[in-house]
Parts: structure tokens; sequence; C-alpha cells
């Protein structure tokens, strides 16, 4: 039978070959299209959590208070402590969060400043992402401070230069004089414009004694998007000792609006790659169909033999499936080989890296595709062989014998 | 006598755009196990769709159609061509072979359809082959054989299914004479050697020769139903 589907495919070289082809080259494209989504959203997912970290803890009900006060937390230590426990080899970043007035002698700005305690790992990282030029500041100094490049030309002040910052109505001091000792750059402009950090002591000292406003915990070997058990876990163990002035969110809870663009990812991909599986069908419903009508006597000769409805529908649905399924695997074998050297990393042409990673998408990437996406894949294949097979098998199915055999071609 | 295929009374009127053509007029006719009987008549009498309704390739507009003690003209598409799978021989005028298959692959085709095993599908056919003196061609696809050499695998691979009975529409209409009569020739010598029951159509008188039975069809109607030379 399969035999027979393939000879009679064979039979029209040109036609069977085109219409496989164009399915080799939609299953080639679905799981091209797959692994480079994958690669995105890895990559999304790398960088929003190596600045904000997997996990965030605040105090709870700050995200909807305006007032400076109702964001502290109190006991800075004890959380961290707590943190430190449940994180083991991960890293961890302690935060500050002040809306303080930021002047540079003749011009002033609204920002935020950040004081920020951060491992050794983390401190690293984020030095060699945006340090652009000087350096950070001291972990004990109290008077140092790094500027984003953009606010730095909006105050007019350079390396070296002093800043002043008003942070009125705190419990700190409330203002001091710091020594502009580093610049940021930040692939966004907006950030640029309005962030500074200090030191964790320093911020301390100025707004809020032995208060921060976030803490962001970095899990090890957690590199994945589809990591989310673990950190569901994590983020239970946590509620318990935190107590409920503290919230614990994982990265999916502090950034929604991120985390449901990658999850809407899939099916965006699904449905593309579905059109292009519609359009590959229609193409196989013609080539299966035209090869039913070159054939009604032959297949009124079959049916004459003992044939019946079922067999000759059949007849028609494998040579579907033979054609689709060749092209199938051609594209499959196609679209493995160069997800795998895909997946060994790979750059955007350097003209558009400004943009992606203005997206957020880091500059190497490295495509993957899951198991699922596979399956996926060739279940499109088969169910488009089948949908196309279907019109032709009821024709053929509904042929009366001496009818067919009549037919003139 | 053991009747194999029987008509009784049937009448076939092919409607087509609203024209009604009678076919067939009445028929009574009966067949029985053994038999070499060929339906003679002009074009157009009716030999087709005679053999057509006897095969269950069609049903009767009124009158009944039995294979053995069954009664074949109520069931449906699916039960019929169960029938025709399992107890009927066909050969037809043309395009009988199915031109992707070999003439061995051709003759175990029914076999296939059966759902036999391969080996007995291919011992079988071959065996069929053999039979009709095609072993030799066993290889080659259709249009590498001649149009009697073609009928022949098609004779071989309605035998190879061992029918109660083979039916053949005209199977020597597209042949030169000698070849056709060498084809009949060949039905005659199954017929005797093996015992297989062959009902054949022909327009040509001179093909009657070997013949022991002579249904003889004008307009539609069984018009003599005579003992031929070779009986
Ligand atoms: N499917 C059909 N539709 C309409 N008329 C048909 C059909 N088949 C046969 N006929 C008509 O029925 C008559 C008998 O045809 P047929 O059985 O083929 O005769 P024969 O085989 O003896 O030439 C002819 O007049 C033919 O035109
Ligand atoms: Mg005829």
């Amino acid at each position: 039978m399969w035999r027979l589907a393939w000879r009679n495919l064979w039979r029209q070289k040109a036609r069977s070959l085109v219409t496989a082809s164009a399915v080799a080259l939609v299953v080639l494209s679905t799981l091209l299209f797959f692994g480079l989504a994958e690669a995105m959203k890895n990559g999304m997912f790398q960088v929003l959590t190596e600045r904000a970290g997997h996990l965030v803890v605040t105090r709870a009900g700050a995200d909807e208070a305006r007032e400076f006060d109702a964001h502290l937390i109190r006991e800075a230590a004890r959380v961290e402590a707590a943190l430190r426990e449940v994180a083991g080899e991960g890293e961890l970043a302690v935060l500050l969060e002040v809306p303080v007035l930021a002047s540079g002698g003749s011009r002033s700005r609204g920002i935020q400043l950040v004081g920020l305690r951060q491992t050794p790992g983390l401190e690293r990282q984020f030095a060699q992402d945006y340090l652009s030029a000087g350096r950070l500041p001291d972990p004990d100094s109290l008077d140092e401070i790094v500027l984003g490049e953009a606010l730095a030309r909006a105050l007019r002040v350079d390396v070296g230069e002093v800043v002043y910052i008003f942070a009125p109505g705190t419990e700190g001091l409330g203002a001091g004089a710091y020594t502009l000792v580093g610049l940021l750059d930040f692939p966004e402009a907006a950030l640029e414009g309005r962030t500074a950090y200090v030191s964790l002591a320093a911020a301390q000292e100025l707004a809020a004694p032995e208060a921060a406003t976030r803490f962001q915990l970095h899990l090890p070997d957690l590199h994945r998007i589809t990591d989310e058990d673990r950190l569901e876990q994590v983020r239970d163990r946590l509620a318990q000792p935190l107590g409920p002035e503290l919230h614990v969110k994982t990265w999916r809870e502090a950034e929604p609006g991120l985390a449901t663009l990658l999850d809407l990812v899939d099916p965006i991909m699904l449905v593309f790659n579905g059109l292009g599986f519609v359009l590959a069908g229609l193409l196989v419903v013609n080539t299966v169909y035209l090869s039913l009508a070159e054939r009604i006597r032959e297949f009124g000769v079959i049916i004459a033999l003992g044939a019946d409805r079922w067999r000759v529908m059949r007849m028609v649905i494998s040579e579907s499936l033979v054609l689709v399924l060749t092209g199938t695997a051609v594209g499959t074998a196609l679209g493995l080989g160069l997800i795998a050297r895909l997946a060994q990393g790979f750059r955007f042409p350097n003209a558009l890296t400004e943009y992606t990673v203005e997206f957020g998408i880091p500059a190497v990437m490295y495509a993957g595709l899951t198991t699922g996406q596979l399956v996926i894949t060739i279940l499109f294949a088969v169910g488009t062989a089948l949908a196309a097979a279907l019109w032709p098998a009821w024709v053929a199915g509904r042929l009366q014998p001496v009818e067919a055999m009549r037919h003139v071609t | 006598m053991e009747p194999i295929l029987q008509a009784k009374g049937v009448t076939k009127i092919y409607t087509t755009g609203g024209i009604q053509t009678p076919a067939l007029q009445g028929v009574d006719l009966t067949i029985q196990k053994g038999e070499f009987t060929a339906i003679a008549g002009p074009s157009g009498s009716g030999k087709s769709t005679l053999l057509h309704l006897l095969g269950g390739l069609d049903r009767p507009t009124a009158g009944e159609t039995w294979l053995g003690d069954r009664r074949t003209d109520q069931l449906d598409a699916v039960a019929l061509a169960h029938v025709r799978l399992w107890e009927i021989g066909f050969v037809f005028q043309a395009y009988n072979l199915i031109p992707v298959l070999t003439a061995l692959e051709n003759a175990a085709f029914v076999l296939e359809l059966q759902g036999r095993p391969r080996r007995e599908r291919e011992a079988k056919a071959m065996a069929a082959l053999e039979a009709l003196d095609m072993a030799a061609y066993a290889h080659r696809r259709p249009n590498q054989l001649s149009g009697g050499q073609q009928q022949r695998v098609a004779i071989a691979r309605a035998l190879a299914a061992e029918p109660q009975v083979i039916l053949a529409d005209e199977p020597t209409a597209n042949l030169d004479s000698q070849t056709g009569r060498a084809l009949i020739e060949l039905m005659k010598r199954l017929n005797q050697e093996q015992g297989v029951t062959f009902v054949f159509s022909t327009h040509d008188p001179r093909l009657l020769e070997h013949v022991t039975r002579i249904v003889r069809l004008e307009d539609g109607r069984v018009v003599r139903d005579e003992r031929g030379p070779g009986a």
C-alpha cells in the first residue's frame, strides 16, 4: 500500500517534488522559528533576571504605595540573613531606592538614588555590563556616587566632581555631597537619565538607617525560562521566615508585562507556523486531488476488484502521508542540523544588535528546541497530510465502479 | 448442477440527464459451476451491463441477482465490495492493470486487498502467471507488455485469488483476432484443467468456437441460449 502510494507519487515526479519541497520548507522554517524564539526567550529571561534577580523581596503593598515610608523594610539585616540561608550558593543584592533631588552645581533633577550592596559575582557582572567610565562606589564608602551617563550630562558633572543629593522628609541626614567616581551606560535611555548609585551604607545614612526597599535573589544554575517549579518552591520556602509584612515575588510576578510577552511567544509562533502548514496543505490537496483525478479509471478497476470505500480512502490518505512525511523528514533533518549549529551561539548582524539590546535581547543567543516543539511540528505535518487528504479521500470513497471505469479523462 | 450466478427478471434502466436508456429488460439467466459461457451480441446489446449486475458492480432497476444461494441485488456498497473481493474475479476490456505495479504485483493485487501475507501472495500470483505462460514477464511493468500479455496478467490476477467465477467483459476487444483467439483458448484450458467457471462477453462471433454455452443478447433481451461448439 505504501509502495503503491510511493510509486504513484513518482509518476508525477516534478509535481510531487515541488509539493514535498514546500512541506520540507515549512517544516524547516517552523523548527527554525521555534529554535530562534526559544533563543530569544531564554536570552530575554537571562538579561532580565541578571539585572533584577530570580526572586524579589519587597514590602507587602509597596507596589501600590506612593510614600517612601511604605516601601521600607526596617530590619534589613534579619531579612538578609534569612535569604542567605535559602539562597545557598546564590547571589544577593540589597537595594535601598530613594527618590531624591540630585544637583550638580547649577542644575538639578529629580532622580532615583539606589543604595546597592551586592555579592561579588553580581558586582563584577554589573560593572562589566554597565560601567562605562571610572569605577563603582566602594561598598564601605559613604561619599561616592555613580551616575547614568545621560544624567551626568544633564547635571553637567564629570568624574571627580561633586554631586549634591537632597532627600527631604526622610529619616536620615536628608542631604549629602558625593564625589562622582564613575559613569553607567544603560541600554535604556530613560533609565540612564534618572538613576544614580551609591553604596547601601551611604543611602541608609542619607535616608533610612538599617532599612532596604528591595532584595534580589539570584539562584545558581537557573538559566532557562522553563525552570519555573524550582523558583516557586524557593519562593514558598521563603514566605514563612519572612512573615506577612514582606512579599516574595518571582521575576514573573515582578515583571508581569514581560512575563506575559514571553508567554505569548509560543502561541504566536504556533499560529504563525500553523499558517505555513495551511499554505503547504493547499499544495498537498492540489497534488493529491490531481493524482486522484488522473486515475479515476484506475480507481474504478481497483474498486471493481473489491476494494471497499474505506480501503480506497486509505489509499488516498497514504499518498498524502507519504508525500508530506517525505518532505517532513527532509525538513526535520535540515532544521535539526541548523539548530544544532545555532545552539552553539549566534549573533544578529552588528547593525541589528544595537536595537535588539535595547529590547533586552542579548547580543549572543543560543538556539534551542524542546522535544515538545519537535513533536508539535511533526503533529502539524501529519495533521496537514490528513486534512489535505480529507476531501480527495471523500471523493474517491464515493466513486461508483462502473461509472469510474467509463470515466473519460 | 450447481448454480453460481443467477439473474431473475433483471431490468436495468440508465437515467442520464432525464433520458432513460433501457439496457436490460427482464433477463433470466443461470450460470452453472464449471461452465464456459459466452455472452454474445452486438455493441449496445447490454452485455457489459449484464456482467456488471451479475458481478455485483451495480444494482438492477428491477429483478434479482444471486451469487450461489445469496441474493446480492440488495446488498450495500461495502458488502458488495466484499462479495467481489472474495468470490468473483474480473477481467475488463482495457485499463485493467495498475501501471506502477509489475506483472507479479498486479497478479498479487487482489490477494493483497484480501490482506493475505506476502509469501502466500507471491507464491499464488507466480503460480497464476505460470498457468498463463507469463512467468518470464513477472517483473515487467504493464507498459512493457503487449496488449495480449497484459490481458493474460489480468486473468492471472483474477485466477490467483481462486474465485468461484471469473467474469470477463470483452477481454479481447483491444486485441487482434489471432491474439484474441489465443486468449480465449487459454481461458478454455484453465476451465478444463482447473475447473474455473468463466463468463465472458464478445461481439465477435469468430471467438465462439470453444465455448460450451452461448447466450445471445439483443436490445437488452436474451434472444437465444444454446450449447456452443466446444460443448
Ligand atoms: N452508465 C450508463 N449510463 C447511460 N447509459 C448506459 C450506461 N451504460 C450503458 N448504457 C447504455 O446501455 C446500453 C447497453 O450498454 P452495454 O451494457 O454497455 O452494452 P454492450 O456492452 O453490449 O455494448 C447501451 O445503449 C448503452 O449506451
Ligand atoms: Mg460492453
